[in-house]
């Protein structure tokens, strides 16, 4: 009996092993992510030039990909604009799944935090540069509760909460240092 | 079920599931949906 419920098990937890690895190697050349796995660098879609849009268009952007190119590797991410700047949110940073999971913010954080983020099909040049105090959070956790949580004052405290404890990080998608003619 | 049956059984599984997660889209993308809903709730 005992041989048969090992076996049983041994059975699952193969079916989660060939699931993770079969997506993560299909999804590692790809021109951008899956839901959950991360995909290669972003290739299709225009290269944004000039002066940076309005940005408030993303407020109907559920999710956009954002690539870091060191290492180049691409994410679905949320995205919330405040004060004429965008911004990504990465979660659960304290907890242990949370840190195998989010790797990029660990890398962004530590790294130059060159990024490229396609956003209805158009790729822009970024720097992610991290967020982690000042009023400018207000804004976005307001925003980011507003659509991504239904935007009652409960979720807003939360999410403010969240991202002051550490819990959620939140990287500004700025314009390359260095490189205005670009964007 | 002898261990030669098992190992073969198991190879056939893996074989089985990776192509389907491969060849069928719509496996893959409710798989992980699943996956993320579990991340969601759990990490």
């Amino acid at each position: 009996m005992l041989r048969i419920v090992l076996q049983a098990v041994g059975i699952v937890v193969l079916i989660g092993a060939v699931t993770i690895i079969t997506l993560k190697i299909r999804n590692m050349d790809a021109d951008g992510p899956s839901i959950l796995f991360p995909g290669g660098e972003l290739v299709s879609g225009e290269l944004h030039t000039g002066p940076d849009p309005d940005w408030r268009f993303t407020d109907d952007v559920a999710v956009i990909e954002l690539q870091l190119d060191k290492p180049m590797s691409s994410r679905r991410i949320f995205i919330a604009e405040s004060g004429g700047k965008i911004y990504v949110p990465s979660g659960y940073m304290r907890s242990f799944i949370g840190r195998l999971w989010k790797d990029w913010a660990f890398q962004a954080a530590e790294g130059d935090g060159l990024a490229v983020a396609r956003i209805r099909g158009t790729r822009y040049k970024r720097q992610l540069i991290r967020v982690s105090e000042g009023d400018v959070i207000d804004g976005i956790a307001q925003k980011l509760a507003q659509k991504y949580s239904g935007g009652a004052p409960d979720a807003v405290a939360v999410t403010k909460k969240q991202i002051i404890d550490g819990d959620t990080w939140i990287f500004e998608l700025a314009p390359r240092q260095g490189a205005a003619d670009e964007n | 079920m002898k261990t030669r049956n098992y190992l073969i059984l198991c190879l056939i599984i893996a074989a089985g599931w990776a192509a389907t997660l491969v060849l069928v889209p719509a496996v893959s993308v409710t798989v992980e949906q699943l996956m993320i809903g579990f991340l969601s709730t759990n990490a």
